[in-house]
């Protein structure tokens, strides 16, 4: 028996709106259908359906509509309520029979209303409404006369710039924005069709209109861009303007404007301007891209004033190459505090190995302020070739440049030039010099190509070495992460001294590959402090939470883990990672966990969640029964399975299924199957379903084809 | 633009521009003259600002900007009643004064010639629209994602912001975090090797959509507007449900939410990876194994996938070359396929994904006219990504995109889903 019942709830409406728009589009590539769904819907919108469904109707219409669904969407246009949805399809359905409706609304709407057929025919650019938009700019409502010179802009052809030309002067000043607006649209329309003549009279129209200031700024922008390289000078007027809108403006279309002329107008423009606006100027100038604009700005930072040098100085990292390295090392070296350091930064990122090759030839000549400023360089750069004079300045008289050198060397030290670095961190002829050199030694092993064979060097110099040392090659093996270092790491973890034993088991609990599992297991067997017992068993939980692992693996792992659990902390932590990959394997693994009866509830809850997540089987029944729940008495009081208005009552297929658990499972995944029929094609559909268990009533809706399990009533 | 940014460190360059043209950038910047007496910067200086749909979100982006010495914050509109007056009481105790001022109808907030600069963070339903208006209003503007609820809307966001000259930042603030920016540097410098494919994590692929629900009793306007909450969107009666504005009509027509979502994220990393800020996938086909997979021109693939990632917090990415590859996420962390590709550098390592530098950056472009990084045309592409791939999970079929037209070719029903009618009397 099917019922028809309104009104819908929310939810089923808001799963109609998608479920039945996505079925209905991908039926309507069957030839045949999409004739007989945009019946359907058009009988829905004459029908005295509510009005929720019309609303969905129009918007499934959006796929489906054709001319014939134009005149029922037309007809809701006067309906306050549904208008904004018919516009929606209406909007979207092509052809001359849409604007023809909207068009022919204009004549019977008013308000709100009469805006929105105004901005629907202005997204639609209809070309032939243009006359009666024209008769709507008069239209004593601002709200009305705005939006016809807004769907006029939009339009954008010769007779809707020719009216709106006309309007700009008389409109009045609640629309004189909106037309302004709409002049500018066809002007940006004329200059992408060619006529840059057209545009420029169009803009400059505004400019001298009295339209609000932001149309004013627009027009501006526009008329120096349509101008083209004719533009500079109404660009420079702008760079001096008084006004913060429009000297905005000119930074902005400075960055626009191609051509060399721009650039060379722009430098001067520096030069001529207040100190505040030099930066300014100078950024733009940097955010160009021709020819002119290295020497420009290189011109500046040689010779500008202060402010525009400290900003020439910034830009040249982004337009520099090798040619600024002499005025650049002058300025680092300098006695100029903060255009030494700008000028440091910029080699820093001036891009070029001709750049490299530069700085190592002049570090091993350099003295003084020059010779920090180069060793800097060379770390932050990264140049291998300046490893041997680093090398030496490692041996410098003066810590502050060994140090320097050092941390330089964990950035350009190659495989053959490691052990300089491992000496100078072990055991170092300055002692100070240790703190320098080990980071520096962890930069330069991290990015060692062949990572096995340098963590074989950094355990040999464990040897000997202090208990503080050991540990912070530790850190660096950590930080590696090969299949040596995690051997060592290991080891030590094991290592009489408490303190490697920490440091140790920390970074294989932080271990990012998969590698250190057996590892974490072993330990968290045998360590011989519980404490370290308990982190290793966390950090091997942690890789089964979160590694990517093969099915199959991932539950011998969460296995191995629980059976190595002694507390229940780690015990509900496995039992997390259980829930979080759900299979019939781990519903098995949480089942045999319900056994201890510390652990029962949260097993059982566990088991539950995955049931439901993995669908009902004959094995997912079996588990569950195993959980330890004495048998429910369910009854089902009504099911219906469908969707929108047309349900289907299952009560009587659904009883067939039930057991004496709240998992119902039925001969197949598919309802349509199993309830003997599919109620209503192409339409994805619910099952409502009210019962009780144990003699509490309850209700519960599922999604086509979910896994029936019948929430416990409390 | 994208080349030219893995060369260059950005922010220091326009602190640097924006110190030497005497204004304010960085407290450590900020010339001794221009500070007022209490430290912040003197009025001429001071970005003035306005905050349109200030919630849970909104609340997290204003404590980013309230701390900044050159942001004066003096007005709040938002159609309930009680978040003004949350945000008035929180900007009035920062200041101690009672003046910022209060708004219902955010349109009165942008008449204000005082006003430079505007959060937004209505929720999707109205963040191009309100950004628009914003823009025609001569305001630059910090939005929330996901910015836009359809491919029309994209290009009109990217069109006015261009056509208005004003600064635009979408609030995908993982493009100014440095592990983050550090790994797309590595897909566009080549150092992966020729580009392969870039992933993106969507958490989830279900479209969510709002419906019609029943009518409930409505409250008064001064507590809470729903004719202005509705914006936009088609009219349905009050019902309380669907005032969540941050789920609340996500995406445009039939097909919101899905990838849109986090996808204005991760799509939006990739889209910079791919160097792609000025362009979207051509190809995207329907979900299969649980991935839908695009493709740009130049042979790159996105892949959008929930599953198989390394274990390195939300959001995260991934970007594979023909020599190397890099995964990088929430967590602040990066994994490499060779540490060598990290050699010599030293990537702050920032977890929690603040929108802190995020929001800087956008105020040292309301001050130089430079264009942020996550500016409108960038965010209008990655937003189309978003939208074509859900136009794709949709129709559950192959669409191909023309970027050049923006028009799905030969797919009349896709291009159908291009836009949807908004409700009068708006119009962008």
């Amino acid at each position: 028996m099917q019922t028809t019942r309104y009104p819908l709830t929310s939810v089923a409406l808001v799963a109609a709106i998608i479920a039945l728009a996505a079925h209905s589009a991908r039926a309507a590539d069957r030839p045949g259908n999409a004739a007989d769904q945009e019946r359907q819907l058009i009988g829905v919108l004459q029908s005295d359906a509510p009005k929720a469904d019309k609303a969905i109707t129009c918007k499934r219409l959006v796929i489906h509509g054709t001319a014939a669904a134009v005149p029922p969407l037309a007809a809701l246009l006067d309906d306050a309520e549904l208008a904004s949805w018919a516009r929606i399809a209406l909007e979207a359905i092509p052809g001359p029979e849409a604007d023809g409706a909207l068009r022919e609304a204009l004549g019977r709407l008013q308000g709100r209303l009469l805006v929105g057929a105004i901005n629907s025919i202005g997204v639609r650019r209809d070309q032939r409404a243009v006359e009666s938009l024209a008769g709507r700019l008069g239209d004593a409502d601002p709200e009305v006369a705005s939006a016809a010179a807004a769907a006029l802009g939009r339009i954008g052809n010769d007779a809707a710039a020719k009216i709106l030309q006309k309007s700009l002067g008389a409109a009045p000043a609640a629309v004189r924005s909106a037309v302004a607006e709409g002049c500018i649209l066809c002007a940006e329309r004329a200059l992408a069709g060619g006529n840059a003549a057209r545009a420029v009279e169009l803009y400059d129209l505004v400019r001298e209109s009295a339209a609000p200031k932001q149309r004013i700024v627009e027009a501006t922008r526009g008329a120096i861009l349509a101008r083209r390289s004719a533009g500079v000078p109404l660009l420079v007027e702008q760079l001096k303007s008084a006004d913060k809108g429009m000297f905005n403006i000119g930074l902005t279309t400075a960055r626009e404007l191609p051509g060399r002329e721009v650039t060379e107008g722009l430098a001067a423009a520096v030069a001529g301007a207040v100190p505040a606006r030099q930066g300014l100027l100078v950024g733009a100038l940097a955010d160009r891209r021709d020819e002119a604009v290295l020497p420009a700005v290189l011109a500046i930072a040689k010779n500008g004033s202060e402010t525009a040098r400290q900003a020439a100085v910034a830009a040249l990292q982004r337009v520099g190459d090798a040619s600024c390295v002499p005025v650049l090392m002058e300025m680092a070296a300098g006695a100029d505090a903060e255009l030494a350091k700008a000028a440091a930064e910029a080699l820093a990122g001036l891009p070029g190995k001709d750049v490299d090759a530069d700085l190592a030839e002049r570090l091993p000549q350099a003295s003084g302020a020059a010779r920090r400023v180069l060793i800097e360089l060379a770390g932050r750069r990264r140049i291998a070739a300046a490893s041997g004079a680093l090398i030496e300045a490692a041996d410098d008289a003066d810590g502050k440049i060994r140090a320097l050198a050092l941390a330089a060397l964990g950035s350009t030290i190659g495989p053959d030039e490691l052990s300089f670095l491992i000496t100078r961190a072990v055991a170092p002829p300055h002692a100070a010099d240790a703190k320098a050199a080990m980071p520096a030694l962890k930069a330069a092993c991290i990015r060692m190509p062949d990572g096995q064979t340098c963590a074989t060097m950094l355990i040999a110099a464990m040897s000997d070495a202090p208990i503080a040392t050991k540990s912070s090659i530790l850190e660096i093996l950590g930080a590696m992460g090969n299949a040596t270092a995690l051997e060592a790491v290991g080891a030590a973890a094991r290592d009489k001294s408490t303190e490697l034993q920490d440091t140790a088991s920390r970074l294989l609990g932080e271990w990012m590959s998969v590698d250190a599992a057996p590892v974490l297991l072993e330990l968290a067997k045998t360590a011989t402090d519980s404490k370290y017992q308990v982190r290793a068993l966390r950090g091997y939980i942690r890789l089964v939470r979160q590694f990517t692992l093969p099915d199959a693996q991932r539950v011998e792992m969460c296995r191995a883990a629980l059976a190595a659990a002694s507390r229940k902390d780690e015990q509900e932590l496995v039992l997390e990672v259980i829930g979080r990959y759900p299979s019939v394997d781990m519903l098995r693994l949480a089942v045999e966990a319900a056994k201890d009866p510390a652990l029962k509830d949260a097993a059982t809850a566990v088991s539950l969640s995955i049931a439901q997540k993995i669908g009902g089987s004959v094995d997912v029944q079996d588990l569950l029964a195993k959980i330890g729940h004495e048998p429910m008495k369910i009854e089902i009081i009504k099911a219906e399975y469908g969707a929108g208005t047309t349900f289907k009552d299952v009560t009587a297929i659904l009883r067939k299924y039930v057991r004496d658990f709240p998992l119902i499972v039925m001969p197949t995944g598919s309802y349509n199957s199993a309830f003997g029929g599919d109620p209503l094609p192409n339409v994805v559909k619910t099952l409502e379903v009210r019962y009780r268990i144990d003699g509490r009533e309850g209700e519960a809706s599922f999604g086509e084809n979910a896994t029936i399990m019948l929430p416990v009533p409390k | 633009m994208a080349q030219q940014m893995a060369r260059v460190p950005r922010r220091q360059f326009l602190k640097t521009a924006v110190q030497a043209g005497s204004l304010l950038a960085a407290p450590h910047l900020i010339p001794g003259a221009a500070l007022g007496k209490d430290g912040s910067a003197a009025a001429s200086e001071r970005i003035v600002l306005g905050g349109i749909g200030i919630g849970s979100r909104g609340m997290y982006d204003l404590g980013c900007f309230l701390p900044q010495p050159d942001v004066q914050f003096v007005a709040v509109c938002d159609i309930k009643a009680a978040r003004r007056a949350a945000v008035k009481n929180r900007v009035d105790q920062k200041y101690g004064n009672q003046d910022c001022a209060t708004y219902r109808d955010f349109r009165e907030l942008l008449e204000r010639d005082d006003i430079d600069a505007v959060l937004i963070a209505t929720g999707p339903n109205w963040h191009a629209t309100a950004s628009i208006y914003a823009a025609k209003a001569g305001k630059d503007i910090y939005c929330e994602k996901p910015c836009t609820k359809n491919i029309a809307q994209s290009l009109a966001l990217a069109d006015s912001m261009r056509r208005c000259g004003r600064v635009f930042q979408a609030g995908t603030q993982r493009r100014n975090l440095p592990h983050f920016a550090f790994a797309c540097e590595l897909a566009w410098s080549g150092r992966l090797g020729k580009l392969k494919a870039v992933h993106a994590h969507p958490a989830g692929l279900a479209t969510a959509s709002s419906g019609w629900a029943p009518a409930e009793p409505e409250p008064p306007k001064e507590e809470i507007d729903w004719d202005l909450y509705l914006g936009p969107a088609a009219w349905r009666p009050f019902n309380k449900k669907l005032l969540d504005g941050f789920n609340f009509e996500k995406g445009g027509g039939l097909v919101g939410g899905g990838v849109l979502e986090w996808g204005s994220h991760c799509v939006d990393l990739c889209q910079w990876a791919a160097s792609a800020d000025h362009t979207a996938p051509i190809e995207y086909n329907p979900p299969k194994d649980g991935r839908v997979i695009a493709r740009y021109a130049s042979g790159v693939e996105l892949v959008i996938r929930n599953d198989g990632w390394l274990p390195l917090g939300s959001c995260p990415v991934r970007f594979e070359g023909e020599t190397g590859w890099v995964e990088a996420g929430d967590s602040g962390k990066l994994v490499l396929s060779s540490p060598e590709l990290i050699a010599g550098r030293e990537v702050a390592e920032i977890g929690g994904y603040p929108a802190t530098f995020h929001v800087r950056d956008f105020l040292d472009c309301v001050k130089t006219r430079s264009q942020p990084l996550a500016n409108a045309e960038a965010a209008c592409y990655s937003h189309i990504a978003c939208h074509a791939a859900n136009i794709a999970i949709f129709l559950d079929r192959q669409v191909r995109y023309d970027p050049a037209k923006h028009a799905f070719i030969g797919d009349e029903q896709a291009n159908r889903l291009r836009s949807e009618a908004m409700r009068e009397p708006w119009s962008v």
